[in-house]
């Protein structure tokens, strides 16, 4: 069978607009992108799309002590169970509601199918002039077997807020699930906004997650993306700038292992003079494990004045990891600073040497090594709570158990 | 930056973009051509002309097969109408081949195109020692100091002669780094090409003197589709040289030439090029297509160094490349393009490192002016057995005036866990800082802009051998000028 076929048969029962229908129809038409479209030049969907899914969901209650287990013990909460809303967070200045049929026009076939198919999804939108101390937590789990599911939501926040998020995707069983996740963030003039994503999802799921930026003038957008887990992860992270003086800060850290790949596709459209935009993508590979990264940044036509930097850095630390690279510059003005630069190479031997001869061992000295390496993204994450799990999981990936927080 | 200074420089990069070309020119001279477009008959004809085995018309017409079979590439950030391939000569060669006992021997005219292009014969048989194989729409006219390699066993003839006189060589390694069916252009290239250079350097021998030769386009409507093969046997060192200029003209010319070099153990190839073909005019009207295959291999301790200069084409799609298969080898690949009013580049080099401990050093300097695109393009690819390799890349863009456009597309892609990979790069404007300091110590704004573009360009041009890092000099001042001293 495969998706294509769970999906077609699933479309024929449900009932869709005629708008959605097109979308459909246009994405089946296209199919899921395969690796002679550049995009998806390293990073292949044929195994996972031969699999069998589940499109619906039976959506089976989850125990407060899941929750727990998953959370990261912040006060408010987003809580879906199988798409379905079960808690949400009364916070002044901050509406939370369920999936909201929002459009966006894309070419993107998997945007197109998500629009199509989505039915679950948060909406969020922040009241002029709020500033939370305290990040909104939004946990997505998945009870049903073998599922794909498609969430989409949508963040609006109005002028001069501060906020901040936390979002983890997690799969309660050890089927091979799959999730479709698309999220649309518009920042008002004079925001803050931060979102961490925490990927640390079962052994056998696969994740497809695309946000989209836009922002207004003044306007600073951080998005965090924390790799650890999961077998397949593809992320598509496009920020538009529509005003001057925006800053978009991207911070990424990959740690694979086994035979995972994680892909992480940047896209910063600098279409305003006066902006920033700063990434920093750190990646270690383990196992099998392979990497792919892909960063482009476009500075249109007259959009003077433009500070982009641009850094990926990787350590393949096993035989049987891969790592590709393609960092992208388009540049369309002449007043502007851009720059990246991407590095790929094992840890310095003498540091090793040299930590060794001071009684640390081998694998302590490794962790520490690799810990210093991923660090300086780790650094940027403000969220105390965000940096604390980082470091636990890197430990844990290293098979060390070390105190980071000296 | 104040007002009067800001007119300045707008004047200069007016200046610097309405810079006409200065070797557009026609030489008259009756050419022997055949009628136009490409078909299996003129495959035929071209290899009956050229008096071929059979073994190379065979060749020729399986990469006319596959050519057919075909599609022209569209990857590349280029924009261009696709040349009407039924609309070119595939085949022109001056009616005359002068007998060359002499200089004085050459037809008058030619002369006076050499001398034009600052290319005095004689002057460098005496002074340089340089060995000039000159190619004039496909057929090589005059060909000098060929005793004197004869001596060390050298070869180095025009590659319809090396058919003829050479075939086990030409049979054994043609095709071999670059297959005929490798892209569309290579096939084309493969099926029509009329002539171009051959060189072998045998077993151990240093080539006493720089080899070079000048390619240009003179028929109108003609497309120059040279081949080179340049093969440095073990434990040997060539500098091989190429330059071009092309005539002025208001239809687009199409160029797909093909540049294989084998390295074998121990051998060094430095191959420098200095391309200036027409560009079009301001308005981006005419000029030269310039789609080129150059590939090269190295065996076991070889080494092969790619220098560019480019300054001229309308559209450039080119890729010098290294495969490094023998341990220990290195490749290298230092380039500098302009790109001025609607020019476009697209151009950059792969190393492809199979070998153990291999190495590969890119250095890259894109300057776009006026409403032109530069691209830089490059693949680093790092196999599994490709053990302790080690690349270095530097891609660096020079912006002046707020039409044009600068981008880069670095492909990484590593299998080994003992490699290392450093890429970087940059795109910004000259500062103003820079200029203002300049400024400060009595020196010219035009002066300034000269001396900072010059140190951006020095890493390549200082790769670039005596005779021709003068000759590059040159043709940055013409593509850039007005602001290059």
């Amino acid at each position: 069978m495969g998706l294509i076929e769970n999906l077609k048969s699933y479309s024929e029962g449900v009932q869709i607009s005629t708008e959605k229908k097109e979308l459909f129809t246009s994405f089946m038409s296209k199919g899921f992108p395969t690796t002679k479209d550049e995009e998806w030049k390293y990073t292949s969907l044929k195994k996972i799309v031969t699999k069998d899914y589940n499109i619906e969901n039976t959506g089976e209650i989850i125990d407060s002590s899941t929750v727990e287990k998953y959370s990261l013990g912040f006060d408010n909460r987003i809580i879906f169970s199988d798409g379905k809303l079960i808690g949400s967070p009364n916070i002044k200045g901050v509406s939370v509601n369920g999936f909201s049929n929002f459009g966006s026009n894309t070419t993107d076939s998997i945007l197109q199918l998500n629009k199509a198919l989505a039915q679950n999804g948060f909406t969020i939108s922040v009241d002029k002039n709020t500033v939370l101390e305290s990040p909104i937590e939004i946990l997505f789990f998945s009870t049903t077997e073998n599922n794909f599911s498609q969430y989409r939501n949508l963040i609006s926040v109005g002028d001069n807020t501060e906020v901040k998020f936390v979002e983890r995707i997690q799969a309660l069983n050890d089927s091979t699930s799959m999730v479709n996740n698309f999220t649309q963030i518009n920042c008002a003039k004079n925001t803050k906004v931060e979102y961490n994503k925490i990927q640390n999802n079962t052994p056998e799921s696969r994740l497809i997650d695309t946000v989209n930026v836009y922002q207004e003038q003044d306007s600073t957008c951080e998005i965090n993306t924390l790799i650890f887990g999961g077998s397949f992860t593809r992320n598509n992270l496009n920020f538009e700038q529509n005003g001057s003086n925006c800053e978009s800060n991207m911070n990424g850290i990959s740690i694979l292992d086994d035979n995972q790949l994680a892909d992480n596709h940047t896209f910063v459209d600098h279409k305003s003079a006066h902006c920033r935009s700063n990434e920093m993508y750190k990646g270690v590979y383990l196992g099998h494990s392979k990497g792919v990264f892909n960063g482009k940044i476009m500075v249109r036509p007259d959009a003077q004045k433009i500070d982009a930097f641009q850094s990926n850095n990787n350590l393949l630390l096993s035989d049987n990891s891969t790592i590709d690279s393609k960092p992208q510059l388009e540049i369309y003005a002449d007043d502007v600073k851009c720059s990246h630069g991407c590095t790929i190479g094992q840890l310095d031997e003498n540091a090793l040497f040299y930590m060794r001869s001071r009684g640390i061992g081998i694998e302590e000295a490794k962790a520490v090594l690799t810990y210093a390496f991923a660090s300086e993204a780790i650094e940027n994450i403000s969220v105390e709570e965000v940096k604390l799990l980082a470091q636990k999981l890197l430990a844990h990936k290293l098979n060390v158990d070390l105190d980071f927080s000296l | 930056m104040s007002e009067q200074k800001k007119q300045s420089e707008d004047e200069l990069l007016e200046k610097v973009t309405s810079t006409e070309y200065k070797y557009g020119f026609t030489t008259d001279i009756e050419s022997d051509t055949i009628p136009k477009g490409l078909s299996e008959d003129v495959v035929r004809i071209i290899s009956a002309k050229k008096n071929e085995p059979e073994w190379m018309l065979e060749y020729r017409l399986k990469a006319y097969k596959s050519w057919l079979e075909m599609e022209e590439p569209d990857w590349a950030n280029i924009n261009y109408t696709k040349p009407n391939y039924q609309d070119v000569i595939y085949y022109s060669a001056p009616k005359q081949k002068p007998v060359l006992d002499s200089l004085d021997d050459l037809d008058p005219e030619m002369k006076k195109t050499f001398d034009k292009l600052g290319i005095s014969i004689d002057e460098q048989k005496k002074l340089a020692n340089v060995a000039v194989d000159i190619v004039m729409d496909s057929v090589s006219v005059a060909n000098t100091f060929k005793d004197t390699l004869a001596e060390k066993g050298i070869i180095f003839c025009p590659i319809s002669d090396a058919i003829q006189e050479h075939p086990e060589l030409v049979k054994k390694y043609l095709g071999t780094v670059v297959p005929a069916r490798d892209n569309f252009f290579s096939a084309l290239n493969a099926a029509v090409f009329s002539d171009g250079s051959f060189c072998y350097i045998p077993k151990g021998i240093k080539c006493p003197m720089e080899l070079s030769t000048y390619f240009r386009i003179n028929e109108a409507g003609t497309g120059q589709f040279e081949r080179t093969l340049l093969i440095a046997d073990e434990g040997s060192q060539v500098s091989y040289l190429e330059g071009c200029t092309a005539p002025m003209r208001d239809e687009n010319q199409l160029h797909a030439a093909v540049v294989e070099l084998i390295a074998m153990d121990e051998a060094d190839i430095k191959y420098s090029t200095v391309q200036n073909w027409y560009p079009g005019n301001a308005e981006g009207v005419g000029g030269v297509f310039n789609f080129v295959t150059k590939r090269g291999i190295c065996h076991k301790n070889a080494k092969i160094s790619w220098t560019q200069v480019e300054t001229g084409s309308a559209v450039t799609w080119k890729y010098p490349s290294c495969i490094l298969k023998g341990d220990n080898s290195i490749g290298e690949f230092f380039s500098v393009a302009v790109t001025n009013n609607r020019q476009q580049a697209d151009t950059g080099t792969k190393m492809i490192h199979l070998g153990k401990n291999t190495k590969s050093t890119i250095i890259a300097k894109g300057i776009s002016a006026g409403k032109s695109d530069g691209n830089y393009r490059g693949l680093v690819k790092i196999s599994k057995g490709a053990t302790n390799s080690r690349n270095f890349s530097q891609c660096d863009s020079l912006l002046m005036g707020d039409k044009c456009g600068s981008h880069t597309f670095p492909y990484i892609e590593v299998k080994n866990n003992s490699s290392k990979v450093e890429h970087e790069a940059t795109t910004s404007k000259i500062g103003e800082d820079q200029i203002f300091y300049c400024n400060q110590r009595g020196i010219g704004t035009e002066a300034a802009i000269a001396l900072i573009v010059n140190g951006y360009c020095k890493d390549v041009l200082n790769q670039l051998p005596m005779e021709f890092a003068v000759e590059a000099q040159k043709l940055l001042e013409i593509s850039l000028e007005g602001s290059v001293g």
